[in-house]
């Protein structure tokens, strides 16, 4: 009913001993510590919010058991970027204004994160495409399209569009 | 939503050990291929596998090759690779238009060929665009060792296959095109995008020099009991042009001899309308890739 898995998250090892059943989500949040990855429904793998990256791959991790995860590397949120040193993206949700509440945003940045290294300079339509497995209940997605799109373009070294006047941020 | 406890958990690195494992955790135990739709059931409790054999390590059981005498998929190689190989253009292209539209990034990054065949649900594309294609399955079990099952006789209904549970899914084989003039594509329609179809088609189509059509082989999924082929728009394509009124005549008569029914996605009517709009498209497209238009 149990069973002793090492999972590297972030890129530390947790060691812990956990029931069969535990999804990934949970083990990350509860037996981990790690609360910024969210549970957005009731585990039904509709929302996106707790999606992190295995192997550098974006997977909702409530549709994973947490024994599936042993051995394996998982990125969470808290290790794209820190409070001091946002990464790319994140800099890009911060200056587009690309979250409100911010439930859905660890979720979306983690899936966005493995796109832009697949899609180098992708149009509206991929990203909005790329989007399809993450819900937004506040900004309408416009403005995280407009983010993500920057945070590829500054990436390739295009100027980025300038976000539209009165939404810089106040700092 | 949460998964009912679990006795026992089996992570296997090859096919003979995982046909061990399943030997080991008994008759109600599961395979788990991606996890995209038995998880789901798990968590609502519509499965509830005592124990679970995890497909994910099984190195044998990815990728794809192609020889001479056509392609093999084997069945944990993931959408998301699909989607992206070259290797399937041309004649088995409907495989990778199919897995592009799947679910979302994430489920394209877990989910398997093998896993939807042998879960087979009604409004999914796999099964469907392998009936198109002709695949012939091989599974393997301990008691009976290897047997091939040609795609029309392993899919039988909602959720039900002929493969038995003790049964591996280890092969998909894809027969070669007789000629170069040959290609496939696949399109759905569901409620948003890239969802469950309420109707997906996939076609393949064998032209001549002229482009005129010499074959053709047309099927439909989203409706009961499972994907269907219709082997009568043969009679109606072969022979012809690839026009657009030729299409949309065919796909006509595919939706008026198709069954469909009515449920909470739509109704039967709608379901025809579909066959018929989605049906003209897909033709044309494969069409298109087979004259290298």
């Amino acid at each position: 009913m149990e069973k002793t898995i090492t999972v590297t998250v972030n890129g530390t090892a947790y060691t812990r001993t956990v029931p069969l059943r535990l999804l990934l989500v949970d083990f990350i949040r509860d037996d981990c510590g790690l609360t910024g990855t969210h549970i957005g429904c009731t585990y039904e793998g509709r929302c996106g919010a707790c999606t992190v990256q295995i192997g550098g791959r974006a997977h909702k991790s409530c549709m994973k058991l947490a024994v599936q995860a042993d051995g394996k590397e998982v990125t969470t949120i808290e290790g794209l970027g820190s409070r001091d040193n946002l990464n790319r993206l994140q800099q890009a949700f911060s200056r587009y204004h690309a979250l409100q509440c911010g439930f859905c945003t660890s979720g979306i940045l983690m899936n966005a994160a493995e796109f832009l290294k697949e899609n180098i300079n992708p149009s509206e339509a991929e990203v909005r495409r790329a989007l399809v497995g993450n819900l937004c209940r506040c900004t309408g997605y416009s403005h995280i399209v407009e983010a993500i799109l920057a945070a590829s373009a500054v990436r390739h070294g295009v100027k980025p569009v300038p976000p539209p006047a009165g939404t810089e941020p106040d700092r | 939503m949460y998964p009912a406890p679990i006795e026992a958990y089996f992570a296997p690195r090859t096919i003979d050990e995982a046909l061990h494992c399943r030997a080991e955790a008994g008759d109600d135990s599961s395979f788990i291929a991606g996890g995209m739709s038995l998880m789901q059931a798990m968590k609502a409790r519509l499965a509830t596998p005592p124990a679970l054999i995890d497909l994910n390590e099984v190195e044998e059981l990815r990728g794809l090759a192609k020889g001479p005498r056509g392609v093999t998929v084997r069945p944990m190689t993931r959408y998301r690779e699909l989607a992206v190989t070259t290797a399937l253009h041309g004649a088995m292209q409907a495989i990778g238009d199919a897995a592009a539209t799947v679910g979302d990034r994430q489920v394209r990054n877990a989910g398997t060929i093998g896993g939807s065949l042998c879960w087979n649900y009604v409004a999914s594309c796999m099964p469907n665009v392998c009936l198109c294609l002709d695949a012939t399955l091989v599974l393997v079990s301990l008691d009976d060792g290897e047997r091939t099952v040609p795609i029309d006789e392993f899919l039988i209904g909602p959720l039900e296959t002929a493969r038995r549970d003790d049964e591996l899914l280890v092969e998909i084989n894809f027969p070669a095109p007789k000629y170069r003039g040959v290609a496939s594509a696949y399109r759905k329609y569901g409620g948003t995008i890239d969802s469950l179809p309420i109707i997906g088609i996939a076609a393949l189509i064998e032209v001549d020099e002229a482009g005129v059509c010499t074959d053709v082989r047309f099927s439909v999924g989203g409706i009961l009991p499972t994907a269907q082929r219709f082997d009568g728009i043969g009679d109606v394509l072969r022979g012809r042009p690839g026009t657009p009124e030729v299409f949309a005549e065919a796909a006509s008569a595919a939706a008026e001899a198709i069954e469909t029914q009515t449920d909470h996605l739509a109704s039967a009517h709608y379901r025809k309308v579909l066959i018929r709009t989605l049906g003209r498209d897909v033709l044309a497209e494969a069409h298109a890739r087979a004259t290298g238009g």
